[in-house]
C-alpha cells in the first residue's frame, strides 16, 4: 500500500474506484459512438468498393447476360444524395446491408426488378455507419432524378412522392402499387427506405419514384444526361 | 483502480507509461473487433427496413 492510502478510509477507496468505472463507461460510450459512425463506415465502404469492382470486372468480360444477384445486379446513383454509386445486392439482411450495399427486398413483400414490365422496385440502405448510403436521403425532394445502371441500361427514374416519417411495421410502401404515395396504377416504381430520425431507428424514410425513361449503354459506358 | 494498475506495472514511469498505452490499445481492439459487434445489434440504432423481419408481421 502506498503511504497516501493510509489514513483514508475503505468508504474513500470505494467511492474512488466507483468514480473510475464510471469515467470508464463513459469513454466505452464514446468509443461506441466513433465505431458506429466511423469504423463501421471504412469497412463497409471497403467491402463495397471490392464487390463493385467485382461487378465491373463481370460486367467487362464479354458474354451471356447471365444475372449474379448475389454478387449485385448494378449501382443506383442519386445525385441528390451526393454519395456517388451505391451497389444493389439481393436481400435486406443486416448481413447484406452492413457491406455498405442497398439490398432490394425479398420479404416482406418482394422487389419487382427495373427489367419488369411493371411492379415496385424497392430498395433499403442504412442512413448512418455501414456505409451510410442513404444518409441524405432528406436532401432528395421530388422531381429529382434517379438512375439505376445495369450492365446494359440505364433506368432513369423521377422522384414524385416522399414520405418523411412512417412506421417501420408500414410494408404497405413496397407494394407493387404504393397508395400511400398517390399512384393508384401499376407502374414502375422505385422505392428506397431507410431509418429515421438520423442516429435512430424509430420511423422509416420513404422516397417514391417511377421511371422515366431508359437508356441503352453505349461502349464507353457515357452516363446519362441525368448523371453529368 | 488505475492508480493500482500503475503502482503494480514493472519498470520506471516511461516503461509503465508504454505499456499503459499498449494495455489501451488492446483494449481499443478488443472493443472495436469484438464488443461493439456483438453489441450493435442488439441496440436499436440501426434498423432500416420496413417490418424488419423480426416484428410481429402485421
Amino acid at each position: 500500500m502506498a503511504r497516501t492510502d493510509r489514513g483514508r478510509g475503505r468508504l474513500a477507496v470505494a467511492v474512488s474506484v466507483f468514480g473510475e468505472l464510471l469515467i470508464t463507461a463513459g469513454v466505452v460510450m464514446a468509443l461506441f459512438v466513433v465505431y458506429s459512425l466511423w469504423w463501421t463506415n471504412v469497412l463497409a465502404d471497403r467491402e463495397a468498393k471490392r464487390q463493385g469492382h467485382a461487378v465491373r470486372n463481370t460486367w467487362a468480360q464479354k458474354g451471356p447476360g447471365a444475372l449474379d444477384t448475389k454478387d449485385g445486379i448494378g449501382f443506383l446513383h442519386v445525385p441528390a444524395m451526393k454519395n456517388g454509386e451505391v451497389l444493389v445486392k439481393s436481400g435486406t439482411s443486416t448481413d447484406v446491408l452492413n457491406e455498405g450495399v442497398a439490398g432490394f427486398y425479398r420479404t416482406p413483400v418482394k422487389a419487382a426488378m427495373p427489367w419488369d414490365k411493371q411492379g415496385n422496385f424497392t430498395l433499403a440502405a442504412h442512413r448512418d455507419g455501414h456505409g451510410a448510403k442513404f444518409h441524405n436521403i432528406d436532401k432528395v425532394k421530388t422531381g429529382d432524378r434517379l438512375v439505376f445502371e445495369t450492365r446494359d441500361v440505364w433506368y432513369v427514374y423521377k422522384v414524385f412522392a416522399e414520405l418523411k416519417e412512417t412506421s417501420k411495421y408500414n410494408v404497405e410502401v413496397l407494394d407493387p402499387v404504393p397508395k400511400e404515395s398517390g399512384v393508384t396504377k401499376p407502374g414502375r416504381y422505385l422505392t428506397l427506405t431507410t431509418c429515421t430520425p438520423v442516429y435512430t431507428s424509430d420511423y422509416r424514410y420513404i422516397v417514391w419514384a417511377e421511371l422515366e425513361r431508359t437508356e441503352k449503354v453505349d461502349a464507353d459506358r457515357t452516363k446519362p444526361a441525368e448523371l453529368r | 483502480m488505475y492508480g493500482w494498475i500503475w503502482r503494480h506495472l514493472p519498470g520506471n514511469a516511461w516503461v509503465r507509461a508504454l505499456i499503459s498505452l499498449v494495455l489501451v490499445l488492446a483494449l481499443v481492439y478488443v472493443l472495436f473487433q469484438y464488443v461493439f459487434p456483438w453489441a450493435e445489434p442488439l441496440l436499436p440504432f440501426n434498423d432500416v427496413t420496413v417490418d424488419n423481419g423480426t416484428a410481429v408481421n402485421k
